[in-house]
């Protein structure tokens, strides 16, 4: 008898399961936008390894992660995105067990992670068992987000604000032999392809020199990359005197503003369009010891982006008629994260989150506008840090192997509380031996995509 | 263009470095979730109860024993070992049972602090100091019985709990990890017992039985919910849930007078006394729910 109503049944199962499939499946398509070296693909490393080890290995990480229940989880699996290179996490798993930090994006690449959750409801877990979450996310390079404001300028506007930038630290010290190559170029010379590309060869060492030691705020980023979709070497063009740019009957400015069209065209705009503009939730990472790291000029530069930002994206409510038959997402919901938060003695923590507040305030007033929901959380990838011998110290592992403590004065809990010749500088901590605990010892991913998902 | 200094940029550095003779300490892999399906019934070793009884057992053999050694040799023989022995095991029972006792009392007790100073979610996670709400929330859970769900959760919500996390974090895992599962386990079990109560209701052939058996599953009723709590209500059990309990008998036996009246009317045919049972068991499980409600409501 059981048997017969099994053979009944089972198509009509099936069948519903299949048709299910459109009903209970949810896709989050998540933004996760950070300048370079923000921790952007350390943090996905660390997601997808803690995912997976959370779903098969039954091991207790994202505690608070209420949307998705530990106990619930059937299954999970890792899929490319349509249209993306799959997110290379084998690649950055060997790079750790060899010591080196996974390399920094160069290529935009994707990936959907697909949780299947167990049905509690008592009918619907005999018509529809289960319900998919689906988690797709796009990494893509930092030097891209930089180049984002770019989009509403004219080149001269953009000259002069980038010149401006340069006259004040840190730039300041790292654009000083590109300022004498300025200061000695003959502007009466015509412009020819050789003659451009030289200047801007020399623009790019400059870069260059700086992105080595760590200032984000370069600007074109695109040009530090060779695997962008644009040819800085035939379409380049540079900052120029104030004297000239201003100057729109100028060949040099001519020719500069030509290739800055060319480059907003032809790049920035396809770019937004398309990876920038499909999502629903946005994760702006800002690694605020980058900052600290120079100088407090560092850090309103930080600001000044975030702020920059909050024009590029498409922010608005949801609207099902508009997902639904034109596949257009607006991002609804803001997470402003600060990385790497396990670099800051516990009884700093409060002032980390506060500064990050305060590097968010710009932003946050463009968002509130929209009434976009936003929250601010910690976050730490890879726990790199033990607890010091005073409240104010932390431990970590350095590059060079030694195991160093280091002891804070204070940490500042708002851009104005820093003292123009002070600094924080970075700890620059090696790979652990034990990331794996570590990766999954890993704090507030839970919290941060809780409050994304329970949207 | 306004000229460039050369100078690289200095600093006052506001974190000191200091190099340490050590190597950092490793970090161990997360706890693995325990998803193994938990036994209400589930007895690790032999219940003090148990104990008490083979004592008392043992102690009225040795005694039987005794007698007979007593009877076969002579009445005036002193008997050194067999007195110790027995003394032993005397004393082995009265301290047991002391024992028991002591441990009903506490379980008693506990009921009662559960009763009166419930955990309130709300303002743990208003407090300032994450350490305080550990140690409020450390003090509640020591009242959880060994091997009962709740300790169970309360293991995992240890193991999930990290330095960082702040007042509103713990509370929150502290609520999603143990106070939802054991609430969402306790009402399971409340169920599953009113169905229970229902059945035997429904079979039973008279009233006493009847109201034998609705005792015995609301008892266990009680029991099984306080374990899954963590708490032992003991077998003197907690006044309030008795008042439950006992108000519960009084409703059924109101309701088996309103059935007994309806089967009256209907008449004598087995429809009827199908009717009368039925409306019974349905009674006997909604009151069994009650009364599982109200405990699960007192013990949360």
């Amino acid at each position: 008898m059981k048997r017969i109503f099994q053979n009944i049944l089972s198509p009509v199962v099936s069948g519903m399961e299949a048709a299910g499939g459109w009903f209970t499946k949810e896709v989050h398509r998540f933004t996760i936008t950070g300048l370079s070296r923000s921790g952007k693909t350390m943090l996905f490393t660390s997601l997808m390894t803690i995912l997976k080890y959370r779903s098969e290995g039954k091991h207790q990480c994202l505690p608070l992660l209420r949307y998705l229940p530990m106990e619930l989880v059937e299954s999970l699996r890792m899929e490319p995105l349509e249209g993306f290179e799959m997110f290379p996490l084998e690649d950055h798993l060997s790079a750790l067990e060899r010591g080196q930090w996974p390399r920094s994006t160069e290529m935009v690449c994707g990936f959907k992670a697909i949780i299947r959750l167990r049905q509690t409801h008592k009918i619907k877990k005999h018509l529809l068992p289960y319900t998919d979450v689906v988690l797709e996310f796009i990494d893509y390079p930092g030097e891209w987000i930089t180049d984002l404001p770019m989009i509403d300028k004219t080149y001269a506007q953009w000259s002069d604000s980038c010149l401006a930038q340069q006259m004040s630290p840190p730039q300041k010290y790292y654009a000083a032999e590109w300022h004498r190559t300025l200061l000695n170029f003959n502007f009466d010379r015509e412009p020819t392809l050789m003659v451009a590309q030289e200047l801007v060869w020399n623009y790019r060492n400059y870069l260059k020199r700086a992105k080595q030691d760590g200032i984000a705020m370069l600007q074109p980023g695109s040009f530090l990359l060779n695997c962008s979709g644009f040819d800085w070497g035939e379409d380049g063009f540079t900052p120029l005197p104030t004297d000239i740019s201003s100057d729109e009957s100028h060949p040099w400015t001519a020719l500069f503003t030509k290739h800055f069209i060319a480059f907003q065209e032809n790049w920035l705009k396809p770019l937004r369009e398309t990876t920038f503009r499909e999502s629903d939730k946005q994760i702006i990472l800002v690694d605020l010891f980058e900052g600290l790291n120079h100088s407090k000029s560092h850090v309103m530069q930080q600001k000044e982006t975030l702020s920059h930002l909050a024009d590029v994206f498409a922010y608005g409510q949801k609207h099902w008629f508009k997902e639904t038959f034109f596949r257009k997402r607006s991002i609804r919901r803001v997470a402003f994260v600060a990385t790497k938060a396990d670099n800051a003695p516990r009884v700093y923590r409060s002032d980390l989150y506060s500064l990050l507040q305060d590097v968010a305030s710009s932003a946050v007033t463009k968002l509130a506008k929209n009434r976009i929901a936003h929250d601010y959380f910690l976050l730490t990838s890879i726990h790199l840090t033990d607890l010091g011998s005073t409240k104010k110290a932390v431990r970590y592992t350095s590059v060079d192997g030694d195991y160093r403590e280091a002891r804070f004065d204070s940490l500042p809990p708002f851009i104005t509380f820093i003292m123009d010749e002070d600094n924080y500088p970075v700890l620059r901590a090696a790979v652990p031996d034990d990331y794996l605990p570590r990766i999954l010892s890993g704090v507030g991913m839970d919290k941060l995509f809780q409050y994304l998902l329970e949207d | 263009m306004p000229s460039t200094e050369d100078k690289s940029p200095r600093y006052r550095s506001r974190i000191t470095e200091v190099s340490l003779d050590q190597t950092a300490p490793k970090m161990s892999m997360p706890a693995r979730l325990d998803d193994t399906e938990w036994d209400v019934e589930e007895q690790q070793g032999i219940s003090l109860k148990a104990v008490t009884l083979m004592l008392g057992v043992l102690a009225v053999v040795a005694f039987m024993v005794f007698d007979a050694i007593e009877a076969i040799v002579t009445r005036f023989s002193a008997f050194p070992v067999s007195s110790t022995i027995l003394g032993l095991l005397m004393g082995g029972f009265v301290v047991a049972l002391l024992t028991l006792i002591v441990r009903e009392w506490l379980g008693f007790r506990a009921v009662a602090a559960c009763i009166e100073t419930p955990l309130n979610f709300a303002t743990l996670a208003d407090m300032e100091s994450a350490g305080e709400v550990t140690q409020i929330i450390d003090r509640h859970a020591n009242r959880f019985g060994k091997g009962s769900y709740a300790a169970r959760c309360y293991k995992q919500y240890q193991q999930m709990l990290t330095d960082d996390m702040t007042p509103k974090d713990i509370t929150s895992l502290y609520e999603h990890t143990v106070a939802v599962p054991v609430t969402a386990k306790a009402e399971e079990i409340v169920k599953k017992e009113a169905v229970v109560s229902g059945s035997l209701t429904f079979i039973s052939p008279n009233h006493l039985i009847q109201t034998l058996a609705i005792s015995w599953i609301s008892f266990r009723t009680i029991r099984r919910v306080a374990r899954v709590f963590g708490l032992r209500p003991g077998t003197a059990g907690s006044w309030r849930l008795f008042k439950v309990l006992a108000q519960n008998l009084a409703a059924q036996s109101l309701f088996d007078m309103a059935t007994d009246e309806l089967a009256n009317q209907i008449g004598g045919s087995l429809a009827a006394k199908i009717v009368e049972n039925s409306a019974e068991a349905v009674a006997a499980g909604a009151l069994n729910v009650r009364l599982g409600r109200t405990l699960i409501k007192l013990l949360r």
